[in-house]
């Protein structure tokens, strides 16, 4: 246990390395893009529209709400999904400087979610405006919201150390992992309402960690009858269990992960 | 200082590295373990370096220099034996693998210093001591992929010896840069020497090992072949070569 902590210490005596990995990918990814940072706010807008589209017709709730619905479920799964699956490649990719310097190598996941979060705290605005354009009066249960993202963040490092530890002895992890995601969105809730799902279903998604992070993210929004018990605990215990998890298995073959390299 | 403690490193070698997952099924299936070549890249090294000594590592490729130096500076744990190390290390190890192409020196100074594990503040202080010594002030707003190598090179020089170390890493990096700079190197070496710190040098050049070191280990397949004073070995070392290249003329 005692070593465990050793290894977070470490980190912390590398956060200005962990700055400047996340820096770094966010001026590389919009450096040489027209619209520059705007694509941040643009991205999911463009994914509302295409779900929008196709399906607000089908489930038939008014313009706004919709709207706001679909909006939100995007925002936080591409937190999660795109941090998870970039880190996933993310100590194949750094092979060069883990070969070469001592570095506490969970600095690398670390630093992929990190940026993830900064996407999806900037891509809050174009979600602020849609509600605001929703005419949806905002409640105080948004005073929860710094805690969805914690959990959340923690949930997708957990994630993210497993992930990329296992791909480094089995290359096959990333890919599968791509499929896994793909998946995993379509039972999350994202763009239908909850309540076409059979009772059978509904009972399964409780197991999904996804499914209580997004109704918990959109109770802080707007709706604050999902603000359950249920969704805090289970929300929270999925946390600690992906991180307790990741951890252990980052910090079992972190001196094994620079042979294979 | 450092302290080597019989000290091995085993590389494990899968002769047909079975790392999809098809693969692994069949041998799992097949209810056999993949087979495994061994190599000891270090075996029982036993060794120190104390405050103000400079050791030089000489040996052919694939003697085992630069595992030593990465059990050193931590990159790797030794399979057995002990290493203990004392104060901060500064690796010069192939200098520009922590620089990004895309961004400007000034950016590249302060990702490059905090691999080696500075604080922010840390930077700051040194931040024109680096450029200034680099001397690459006209360019350091300037994406690193219009540098030459040879201003890279400068530049993570710069970077890394301005660390104020307590044990130097150092692996064949004098050659970086023109003729002055190369000199002016050798130089901010020979002074951090004399201000008492402890220096690992690889080099392959016995001219610099002759310069910089004052003991010299000869490393041979993992082992120490000899491990004494400088002119010793390295007379020893050259003998030796000569006598093989002579042996092999004549065989061949």
């Amino acid at each position: 246990m005692v070593n465990y902590f050793e290894e977070a210490k470490e980190i912390f005596r590398y956060r200005e390395l962990l700055r400047n990995l996340v820096s770094r990918d966010i001026k590389k990814r919009y450096k040489r893009s027209a619209l520059g940072f705007l694509w941040v706010m643009l991205d999911p807008l463009l994914m509302l529209l295409i779900f929008y589209v196709i399906f607000s017709g089908l489930f038939g709730s008014s313009t706004g709400k919709y709207s706001t619905y679909v909006m939100s479920g995007i925002i936080l799964w591409q937190f999660f999904s795109q941090g998870t699956k970039v880190a996933s490649s993310a100590f194949l990719q750094n092979r060069n400087l883990i070969n070469k310097i001592y570095l506490p190598k969970a600095v690398f996941p670390l630093s992929v979610v990190s940026s993830s979060l900064v996407h999806f705290i900037f891509s809050l605005v174009p979600l602020f405006i849609i509600i605001l354009f929703s005419g949806i009066n905002l409640s105080f249960s948004l005073l929860l919201l710094p805690y969805v993202v914690v959990i959340v963040f923690i949930f997708s490092f957990g994630i993210a150390l497993t992930v990329s530890t296992l791909a480094v002895f089995m290359h096959d992890v990333i890919y599968i992992y791509d499929v896994l995601l793909l998946g995993w969105m379509y039972i999350s809730a994202i763009f239908y309402p909850v309540s076409i799902l059979p009772d059978k279903l509904q009972v399964l998604l409780s197991l999904n960690p996804l499914y209580h992070y997004i109704s918990l993210f959109r109770a802080c929004l707007y709706d604050t009858a999902l603000m359950t018990t249920g969704h805090i605990v289970f929300g929270t215990f999925f946390a600690v269990l992906s991180f307790l998890v990741g951890w252990s298995i980052y910090y079992r073959n972190k001196d094994r992960i620079v042979f294979y390299l | 200082m450092i302290t080597l403690q019989d000290v091995s490193v085993q590389y494990r070698f899968i002769t047909e590295r079975k790392r999809s997952f098809q693969a692994h099924m069949i041998y799992f299936a097949k209810g056999k373990r993949a087979e495994k070549k061994t190599l000891w890249a270090l075996r029982n090294i036993s060794m120190d370096v104390h405050k103000g000594e400079s050791l030089g590592l000489i040996g052919p490729n694939g003697a085992g220099k630069s595992t030593l130096l990465k059990v050193v500076s931590g990159v790797i744990k030794p399979t057995g034996g002990k290493v203990h190390t004392k104060g901060t290390i500064a690796p010069l190890i192939e200098l520009s693998a922590g620089f990004d192409d895309e961004l400007t020196g000034e950016e590249n100074i302060y990702l490059n210093a905090s691999i080696l594990g500075f604080s922010r503040k840390e930077i700051e202080e040194r931040y024109e001591r680096i450029v200034d010594f680099s001397e690459l002030r006209d360019f350091i707003g300037t994406p690193l992929k219009n540098y030459s190598s040879g201003m890279v090179a400068r530049l993570a020089f710069s970077v890394a010896t301005e660390a104020d170390p307590d044990i130097l890493i150092i692996d064949e990096v004098l050659a970086v840069g023109d003729a002055r700079f190369r000199q002016k190197s050798k130089e901010r070496i020979l002074a951090f020497k004399n201000r008492g710190i402890a220096i690992l040098f690889v080099s392959h050049d016995m001219e610099q090992v002759r310069n910089i070191c004052n003991k010299v280990l000869w490393l041979d397949h993992g082992k120490i072949k000899m491990l004494g004073e400088t002119h010793e070995v390295i007379s020893a070392y050259e003998t030796h070569q000569f006598e093989r290249d002579t042996s092999v003329r004549e065989k061949g």
